[in-house]
């Protein structure tokens, strides 16, 4: 990750984010948008999956999906853009490290539930309390988030480790 | 300003601007607040304006109710985090414009809940925009609070 992290500076796009001075603020409000959009989308479906507001329809949460998808390519490509301005910050941060391994734990429950989950759910009732396996997906989606959230947030007040 | 300065210099206000601890910790609730009455109003928003459509729109109600605690995480962890600062926040305009966009934000939503609780659909669309626009706004502003 290091030798990464040195092949990116001096690059391009390193020159080009640090040496322009409204990008970084841009980029964060765009990050924050992004995860508003990411959360809060979310947050409905876990929560109706978990069990919790029964009088939204859980076959129609998925088309909820759209914004996530939106929130999170947002906060990809200006994440990336975090990365490339300042590559031997982020390589070495502890904070940041979890966050990226929690990033995949949560797309590969995001896997799970599209092959197991989504194609059982178009047949239950729309009022229906779901089922364990429903529960456990959207309890650690909201667990898994959050934890990023909250990761994301203290990484600049958590020293490099 | 007196008044500012005597807030700034108050117990817990020391605690939040001095102590290793407190501003993060308060950081970390207000982002997570912040997920959830701006995240989720917004969501409310995008359903008035067009997005998933079949999703009920009664059926948001509880959850609006929810995500009212967000809203009183954000106002509870604002006024600490405005305790360490006070006289410098006030003199800020996009802290200014934020808590403005809020309050704007906070009422239109209300509206537009009331609104749906007595199935009157008028104006939902105009209403949705000027929502979307003021949370959106708040972000913005608040961002650029570490920027002033």
């Amino acid at each position: 990750m290091e030798a990464f992290a040195q092949s990116i500076e001096g690059g391009t796009i390193y020159t080009w984010v640090t040496s322009t001075s409204w990008l970084w603020p841009f980029m964060e409000i765009l990050h924050f948008i992004g995860l508003s959009l990411l959360l809060g989308a979310l947050l409905v479906i876990d929560l109706r999956m978990m069990g919790f507001f029964r009088a939204i329809d859980i076959r129609a949460i998925h088309t909820l999906l759209l914004w996530v998808f939106i929130g999170f390519a947002l906060n990809l490509v200006t994440g990336i853009l975090f990365f490339f301005g300042d590559p031997m910050r982020y390589a070495v941060h502890a904070g940041f490290q979890l966050k990226m391994v929690l990033i995949l734990l949560a797309g590969i429950n995001a896997v799970w539930y599209s092959w197991k989950i989504h194609p059982a759910m178009q047949e239950w009732d729309a009022n229906v309390n779901p089922p364990a396996p429903a529960k456990l997906v959207g309890s650690i989606s909201l667990v898994l988030w959050l934890s990023i959230l909250l990761l994301g947030r203290l990484i600049p007040y958590v020293s490099t480790g | 300003m007196e008044m500012l300065y005597s807030v700034e210099e108050s117990a817990i206000a020391l605690w939040v601007g001095e102590s290793l601890w407190g501003y993060p910790f308060l950081l970390s609730l207000h982002v997570v607040g912040l997920a959830v009455i701006a995240g989720i109003a917004i969501m409310l928003d995008l359903r008035l304006l067009g997005s998933f459509r079949s999703l009920d729109l009664e059926s948001f109600l509880p959850l609006m109710k929810f995500a009212w605690i967000g809203f009183v995480i954000n106002a509870v962890s604002g006024v600490l985090l405005f305790t360490s600062q006070a006289s410098y926040f006030v003199t800020l305009l996009p802290f200014l414009l934020k808590i403005g966009l809020i309050f704007i934000a906070a009422v239109i939503t209300g509206v537009i809940q009331q609104k749906i609780r007595n199935a009157s659909s008028t104006r939902l669309g105009l209403l949705a925009t000027i929502s979307l626009v003021a949370w959106l706004g708040a972000i913005v502003n608040g961002r650029l609070i570490a920027y002033f």
